[in-house]
């Protein structure tokens, strides 16, 4: 139960709290100015109805979609990442979601010019491989740099860290990691499940409630300030040998598109960076649609660009 | 949206005890002293400090740009191995902090690789080493004295034959066997649940010994794999524990290198060897490198790694240590194999 204090809402002043406290005490309600409050908290706290044309227009001022800077990547998720939504890449240790990630990261901060925000959990992040990557995409010395600078890294290794930071992202509208450079439209979560597979399967609801605080908050960021959400997530195998994301069916729900990584058949002794990724949810593409994908074209070097294309 | 007062972490009677006063969110709290905090809800005085550090903006994290981030990595030096190929694999020895992985079959020389770290990360920093000291927490109880000083001999004889200047020669004085055997701290751990104390008390250690820059857990799979029947408890203490290591590694710039032992998959009919600990453990570690027997050779496989191409290399251990197969003994294999085939056609 709230108990009531002052400027909770316009109208409740202290003066008013006191009244009503003495109207309690004095077993005497003033119904008027009860009902008055109510109102009043009603309107601050319904959501007001958005007539379809509106959120339409709405849609195509504020959406955006970011190419992953992958062809194939990009024919999956049905040209990119859209602003505004969720999307999950999982898989298996090294099938390359944290690759995926920089690609990511890397493409929108050098192609596009927008700022990144990068959250790491695992200690993976390294910035000499991004380098690398610019490097391959990029031969100018400044705009490696500028591209660099883009990508504002966290490094998170709690839930609680993880609620703290977007909660102040969120606070801040984005704000001061965009100082000096474009604004933020991506925000990538590497991984997200590092963090919380740890509080889950306990008797405890507390992990659960956790899960579900930082999906929220992640869902309030990306739509308040139309920023795309990029996070990576483990998988389980099932008795059957089949492999799905890990986290549990509560939070199959809340990314509005899931891909999932899986590597070569390791069973012979060669490691090729080939990968494929499939899509096991999404609103836009028939799901379980397949592509390969190799690995190395973000190590590709600028003048065959075309082999590996065919390649892929 | 407000942030609720539950996904604080506090304890559940101070969540309660501010529940009932009505504080939901943390917007209620923030304005408020400790003091009136404390006479409101009936929190003790430091618990509703605590409270208020916890809601404060300025303590909340702080991002890095990956300019930066680079600059820093620039400015660590990686652990060479003695085996030029694995250190070209990766990127020039094992990089500081960062989590590494070993899996491989008894035999392979997982605890002779973790031995030649220990040994190579002393190296004064005149010769391009790091000059730091190491912890070996040992669960196996494989730890090799003797097989150390071979190891610990045969650098130190390598680093006089390459002293040139002055500075080298003083560093040479007091690089000696002794020296590297008291620069290592070892620590025996026989079961699951001092492990993970160790673990939790490394922090601790760290501030009381800077200078050690590798932690050698030989092996992490050991304890967990002894009566463990609650096989979920037993994942979940092996990421809490994989988690603590990674935020230690990349906050102090040390490096973590865990050995794990392989385990048999049963696949349709066939089966084959995984490393052990289950999927979930896989993620664990930031560098995960797998070494095997490949036709009689042992070779050395990356395969997890966010900073390196997944590469294969050859490997020897020899009586010095963990090395490159050496040129003579390649050509050796080559010519056989050439023998072999002129014997075939």
């Amino acid at each position: 139960m709230v108990v009531l204090r002052a400027h909770m809402c316009p109208g409740l002043e202290l003066q008013l709290v006191r009244d009503l406290r003495e109207c309690v005490c004095n077993a005497y309600l003033c119904v008027k100015a009860l009902l008055a409050i109510r109102r009043v908290l009603l309107a601050q706290h319904t959501a007001f109805p958005v007539s379809g044309a509106d959120l339409y227009e709405d849609l195509l001022s504020s959406t955006a979609i970011l190419s992953t800077g992958h062809p194939r990547l990009d024919e999956l998720l049905d040209s990119g990442l859209y602003t505004g939504e969720l999307t999950e890449l999982s898989g298996g240790p090294g099938t390359g979601k944290t690759q995926v990630c920089f690609g990511v990261a890397v493409h929108i901060a050098l192609h596009l010019k927008q700022g990144v925000i990068f959250i790491d959990t695992t200690g993976g992040i390294t910035a000499t491989r991004l380098h690398q990557m610019l490097q391959t995409e990029s031969s100018s010395l400044e705009e490696q740099i500028a591209a660099l600078q883009r990508i504002h890294v966290f490094q998170l290794f709690d839930v609680f860290s993880l609620l703290d930071c977007l909660c102040s992202l969120r606070r801040s509208g984005l704000q001061p990691v965009a100082v000096g450079g474009a604004c933020v439209r991506a925000v990538i979560i590497d991984s997200v499940s590092a963090v919380i597979s740890p509080l889950l399967g306990t008797r405890h609801t507390e992990g659960m409630s956790l899960m579900m605080q930082v999906a929220a908050l992640l869902k309030a960021l990306v739509k308040d300030f139309s920023v795309a959400a990029l996070v990576t997530n483990h998988v389980t195998r099932s008795v059957g040998g089949a492999v799905r994301p890990a986290l549990g069916v509560s939070w199959s729900h809340l990314p509005r598109t899931r891909l999932l990584l899986e590597g070569p058949d390791r069973s012979t002794h060669s490691f090729s960076s080939l990968r494929s990724a499939t899509l096991i949810k999404s609103s836009r593409q028939p799901c379980h649609m397949r592509v390969e994908f190799d690995l190395s074209w973000w190590s590709r070097s600028k003048e065959v660009p075309s082999a590996k294309r065919k390649h892929s | 949206m407000q942030r609720p007062v539950w996904s604080l972490p506090l304890s559940s009677a101070v969540i309660s005890k501010l529940n009932r006063r009505g504080y939901q969110c943390t917007a209620d709290i923030e304005h408020l002293t400790a003091g009136q905090l404390s006479t409101e809800t009936g929190v003790k005085e430091e618990e509703a400090s605590e409270v208020l550090d916890l809601v404060d903006h300025q303590r909340y994290p702080v991002s890095i740009t990956a300019l930066e981030l680079l600059q820093r990595e620039a400015e660590l030096k990686p652990i060479v191995t003695f085996c030029s190929e694995l250190d070209r694999a990766l990127g020039g020895g094992i990089p500081l902090g960062k989590t590494i992985e070993l899996c491989g079959v008894p035999g392979i020389g997982k605890t002779q690789l973790c031995l030649q770290l220990a040994v190579d990360v002393q190296i004064p920093e005149c010769f391009g080493g790091l000059g730091a000291q190491c912890l070996f927490i040992d669960t196996e109880g494989t730890f090799f004295l003797e097989r150390l000083r071979e190891m610990a001999a045969a650098v130190v004889r390598h680093c006089s034959l390459l002293t040139e200047d002055q500075e080298q020669q003083d560093a040479m004085r007091t690089f000696t066997v002794e020296k590297i055997l008291s620069n290592l701290f070892v620590v025996r751990c026989d079961d699951s649940m001092e492990l993970l104390s160790q673990i939790s008390d490394l922090p601790a250690f760290l501030s009381d010994h800077p200078e050690v820059r590798l932690i050698i857990i030989d092996s992490i799979a050991f304890p967990f794999r002894l009566h463990f029947e609650d096989l979920p408890l037993r994942t979940r203490l092996l990421l809490g524990a994989a988690h603590q290591l990674a935020a230690l590694a990349t906050t102090r710039n040390t490096t973590v290198v865990m050995t794990n032992q392989m385990t048999t998959r049963v696949q349709g009919e066939g089966s084959r060897l995984i490393p052990a600990l289950g999927e979930n453990w896989g993620h664990a570690a930031n560098i995960r490198l797998l070494l095997q027997w490949i036709d009689c050779k042992r070779m050395a496989t990356i395969i997890k790694s966010s900073s390196h191409m997944s590469t294969t290399v050859h490997y020897q251990i020899n009586t010095d240590g963990f090395r490159d197969l050496s040129e003579a003994s390649k050509r050796a294999k080559v010519q056989t194999e050439d023998q072999k085939a002129v014997g075939n056609s």
